[in-house]
């Protein structure tokens, strides 16, 4: 098929030859018929031309005239043009992040690719405040077996190793960390390897590598399969390579096969270390596989045995994966995105109220173009294609600063949520900015598209009608801008409130850091202690399993000796340490009653063990504890009494405390804790390689740091809020500012008339301040009652701050008060200060 | 000797050629000037644009085929609102004519 123009120029060349064969035939000779031929016909080319308008103009032709005078319209303002692009590109990229970080966080965690269906199992016990507790044996054989509910199930518990890379003798020793999986871990999730295969039933003492760990350990090796790794020195056979996307658990390097000895499949309650992850069938919802669960819990509790089931108020709950993954980040992210959404909300009204004043002025122009024959809807596409480049543009601009958003928030840490890591600009991504931008693009030329249909009114009329308009803009940017400052303003007191809180110890110059213990070297603990004291720059040290503010102490029921167990036949739970003489003094701890633990409390020695103040208030009121025995881990005597320590997170306080010499306890980790004026992380190094140079120093941190990433979430989020917050209120005061400008200038011949019968400058500046303010009060009124209905969504991030905390949202209406009145003082003053001679000379 | 023709009647006169048969350009130039004999004169200035408009109202459709004399030409079939087209504007015409008639015969 050839082009039109090309059929078009062969017709006609073809008529010109016709009309020389009729001039040949009528006895011509060759050269004149040609040369008549051409001076008969004209001009070919001009033929061609003016049959080739006759075609209608095609869309994309349309359109790219459309751009060509918006660009040259956009380039005539480039003032007005970069503040629309910039406010736009800054909605937009605060929303890209955002969605960016929702996504990886919500909607695909792990990037796993098909987790939809997939939920997570854990028990909880109503009475005894156990919430979210992992599953011992019977739960996974209970539920494994509901296969009208689950497509497959599998449970996974907590591994960590030491690798020696260089053998038995190699001192080159890494720490792994990794999960032990029953064989369909993999099937849950729809996993294939990437190299090898996955567990089955038959496998013990499998590993399958994760892609990072196959890369960064074993380089890539594609014969990795079927090696042998020592593993706490017990050799595992490597069956295969997870692939790249699989990072489940986040901080995985490896997965072991888990085979659950026959006893612990019939102990319930008994070694809960176990996370449940199933699929459900296809046809069956979460809320009916729930069901299953429950009638079947149902059933425990009442039969004859279930007494127990039933006081201690069990249940086993299922949740969706992609909730077990973001736990407490969602609601937070949630309320980020609302706000990024507020911004850009405002960004939009903003660059509306932009347009209309500048449509007041392209009015003319537009008439103009109307009387020449131009359209109403070539108007409007014209008007369309211009907003929607301002969009596009700003979309860029968007885009570029969304990136770097991403790559900003993806080098934030907080604690335990590495997933934020992932979040990162694919083409999804950049997509969905793309369509925010067009969007807006098109929302903030609908205004000024509408103001222009009615083009038929008087343009008195209008400008009632485009100052509604930008009213009604400024209003919702003051209502967001409120609620996004009081929501800071809440979030700001909860976290100042926290960081008052004393955790009972004082954290500052504290390093810590866990180490793993040699197997059959009883020494080392000793060694590593001596050798801690004796380093130059340490004022105190420690040695202690766990330590404060890495998940609390271990938690454990108990019995006192001599007393009955509580009539409800709930056992009373406790949390326990394991320390060193030196731990108190480290921690500066005072002893309030009776003794420390002494380096005679040996193994051997009788054993004993501290309470705090929490725990001999509640057990021993009005009695003295000391001398008593208590039973958790074994039978112990109390020596001493120390006070409340803060020791998971700051707003919570903990439970009754047991604290027992290190040294009657054996265990394969433990952690050191220093004091010192200069870094502690090299001494406690040091320290550990000098007792046994094999053994690996992980999760080394200063308590502040600790403390400190407790409170990360709030940090994070209370400071993008603030952000948007700011730039909410910057943007409604720009706004603001704009509107007032362009009154002023629309009145300064009445303002001129009024001056020059007598009004005084200072009764001219208050008329417009009070102009701007009023247009702004409706917007506080919105906001303040939007603020009171959002705050709900900020749920635990409050602490300590009452529901509608009124110095709070006073401070937030006076913030905003007193940057409107900023933003409307300029335009005010200056039509104070109009000369009205100059003013009605030019009129 | 040649005449401009009245404006907007050419559509109509190169409707009406193609209601005898198909034809070609060249050949519907020949035909209006030699049934005027000689009165109306089709320049390809006009007349391309013309068959151009037509096609865009689809009143007629053109097709590659060859003329008498061999040539590879476009031509040119009336289409049935085509010819609808041609009697309203006939019609029209023929009032209009019958107008310009009156008046120039009223004196």
């Amino acid at each position: 098929m050839r082009s039109r123009r090309a059929q078009l120029r062969a017709e006609i060349e073809a008529h010109r030859q016709m009309i020389e064969d009729q001039l040949l035939r009528e006895g011509m000779s060759p050269r004149d018929a040609a040369a008549a031929a051409r001076r008969q016909f004209g001009n070919e080319s001009s033929a061609v031309e003016d049959s080739s308008d006759e075609w209608p103009l095609t869309w994309l032709s349309t359109l790219l005239r459309d751009v060509r005078f918006a660009a040259r319209v956009l380039r005539k303002r480039p003032g007005l043009t970069l503040t629309a692009i910039l406010i736009a590109g800054l909605g937009v990229g605060a929303n890209t992040a955002i969605v960016g970080v929702l996504r990886a966080a919500l909607l695909k965690p792990l990037g796993l690719q098909d987790s939809d269906n997939v939920v997570v199992a854990s028990v909880r016990m109503e009475k005894i405040k156990l919430l979210h507790a992992e599953t011992s044996g019977v739960e996974f054989r209970e539920l494994h077996a509901m296969n009208d509910a689950f497509q497959s199930l599998a449970a996974m518990e907590g591994r960590a190793w030491t690798y020696e890379s260089g053998g038995q003798a190699g001192n080159n020793a890494s720490r792994l960390r990794g999960r032990a999986v029953t064989p369909e871990f993999f099937t849950v999730f729809h996993e294939r390897p990437h190299l090898g295969r996955f567990f089955n039933a038959d496998d013990n003492n499998s590993l399958v590598l994760s892609y990072l760990l196959w890369k960064s350990q074993f380089g890539a090796d594609p014969n990795i399969v079927n090696r042998t790794v020592l593993l706490d020195r017990v050799p595992y056979r490597i069956v295969g390579v997870a692939s790249p996307t699989f990072r489940f658990p986040a901080n995985a390097d490896a997965w072991s096969s888990l085979r659950l000895a026959p006893g612990r499949l019939r102990q319930r309650g008994y070694n809960m270390n176990l996370t449940l992850v199933a699929r459900l069938k296809d046809s069956v919802s979460i809320e009916r596989a729930q069901d299953r669960v429950n009638r079947h819990v149902a059933a425990l509790k009442s039969a004859p045995d279930g007494k127990e089931l039933a006081d201690y108020g069990y249940f086993v709950d299922l949740e969706p994966f992609s909730r077990y993954v973001a736990g407490d980040l969602r609601r937070p992210l949630w309320l980020l995105w609302a706000a990024a959404l507020a911004v850009l909300l405002t960004a939009c009204a903003n660059i509306a109220v932009l347009l209309l004043s500048r449509t007041a002025g392209r009015r003319r122009e537009i008439a103009i173009r109307l009387s020449l024959g131009a359209t109403r809807v070539q108007i409007l596409r014209q008007l369309a294609v211009e907003s929607t480049m301002l969009g596009a543009l700003g979309g860029i601009f968007g885009i570029a600063l969304g990136a770097a958003a991403l790559s900003f928030i993806g080098r934030l840490t907080l604690p335990g949520k590495p997933i934020l890591e992932l979040a990162s600009l694919d083409l999804r991504l950049v997509l969905y900015a793309i369509a925010i931008s067009l969007v807006c693009g098109f929302a903030f030329g609908l205004a000024p598209a509408i103001q222009l249909a009615r083009g038929s009114q008087t343009t008195a009329l209008s400008r009632a009608g485009r100052h509604r308009f930008q009213d009604l803009f400024i209003a919702a940017q003051i209502a967001a801008a409120l609620v996004l400052l009081i929501s800071t303003g809440l979030l700001l007191r909860s976290l100042w409130t926290l960081e008052r809180i004393q955790p009972g110890f004082d954290p500052s110059r504290l390093t810590t850091a866990f180490f793993l213990i040699p197997p059959g070297d009883p020494g080392f603990v000793a060694r590593v202690e001596q050798k801690l004291r004796s380093s130059p720059g340490v004022e105190a040290s420690a040695i202690a399993y766990p330590i404060p503010f890495t998940g609390g102490g271990l938690t454990s029921s108990f019995n006192i000796v001599g007393r009955r167990q509580p009539a409800s036949g709930l056992a009373w739970h406790g949390e326990a340490y394991f320390v060193s003489p030196g731990y108190f003094d480290a921690l500066r701890i005072p002893i309030l009653r009776g003794r420390n633990i002494s380096p005679a409390d040996t193994g051997t020695a009788p054993r004993v063990c501290l309470i705090d103040a929490k725990f001999a208030r509640r057990f021993f009121p009005g009695e003295d504890p000391i001398g008593h025995e208590i039973g958790m881990y074994w039978k112990a005597r109390i020596i001493g009494i120390v006070p409340d320590v803060r020791s998971s997170t700051l707003e919570e306080e903990s439970r009754a405390t047991v604290y027992y010499p290190i040294a009657q306890q054996s265990s394969s980790s433990f952690a050191a804790i220093v004091r010192t004026q200069g870094p502690g992380a090299p001494i406690i190094r040091a320290a550990v390689r000098a007792a046994s140079p094999s053994s690996p120093v992980y999760d080394v941190q200063t308590m502040d740091e600790r403390i400190g990433e407790s409170l990360g979430i709030r940090r994070t989020v209370a400071t993008l809020v603030c952000v948007f917050a700011c730039l909410c209120i910057l943007l409604a005061a720009i706004g603001l500012h704009g509107v007032v400008s362009q009154v002023v200038g629309e009145r300064a011949g009445e303002i001129a008339v009024r001056m020059a019968l007598g009004a005084r400058p200072a009764q001219i500046l208050s008329q417009f301040l009070t102009y701007g303010l009023k247009s702004g009060a409706a917007g506080l009124a919105i906001g303040l009652a939007l603020a009171f209905y959002a705050q709900g969504w900020l749920g635990n991030l409050l602490f300590n701050v009452k529901p509608f905390d009124p110095a709070t949202f006073l401070e937030a209406c006076v913030g905003v008060i007193l940057v409107l009145a900023a933003a409307v003082f300029r335009p005010a003053r200056r039509a104070s200060r109009l000369s009205p001679h100059a003013i009605l000379r030019h009129e | 000797m040649a005449r401009e023709l009245l404006p907007g009647t050419l559509d109509m006169l190169i409707l009406k050629t193609l209601t005898r048969a198909s034809n070609h350009g060249y050949g519907i130039a020949q035909y209006i000037q030699r049934v005027s004999s000689d009165a109306l004169r089709v320049g390809e200035g006009s007349l391309y644009p013309a068959l151009q408009r037509l096609l865009n109202a689809k009143w007629v459709r053109a097709e590659w085929g060859e003329s008498e004399t061999g040539r590879r030409v476009r031509l040119y079939t009336i289409t049935p609102s085509g010819r609808k087209q041609l009697e309203n504007e006939q019609a029209e015409f023929g009032v209009t004519i019958a107008g310009i008639m009156r008046v120039m015969e009223a004196m």
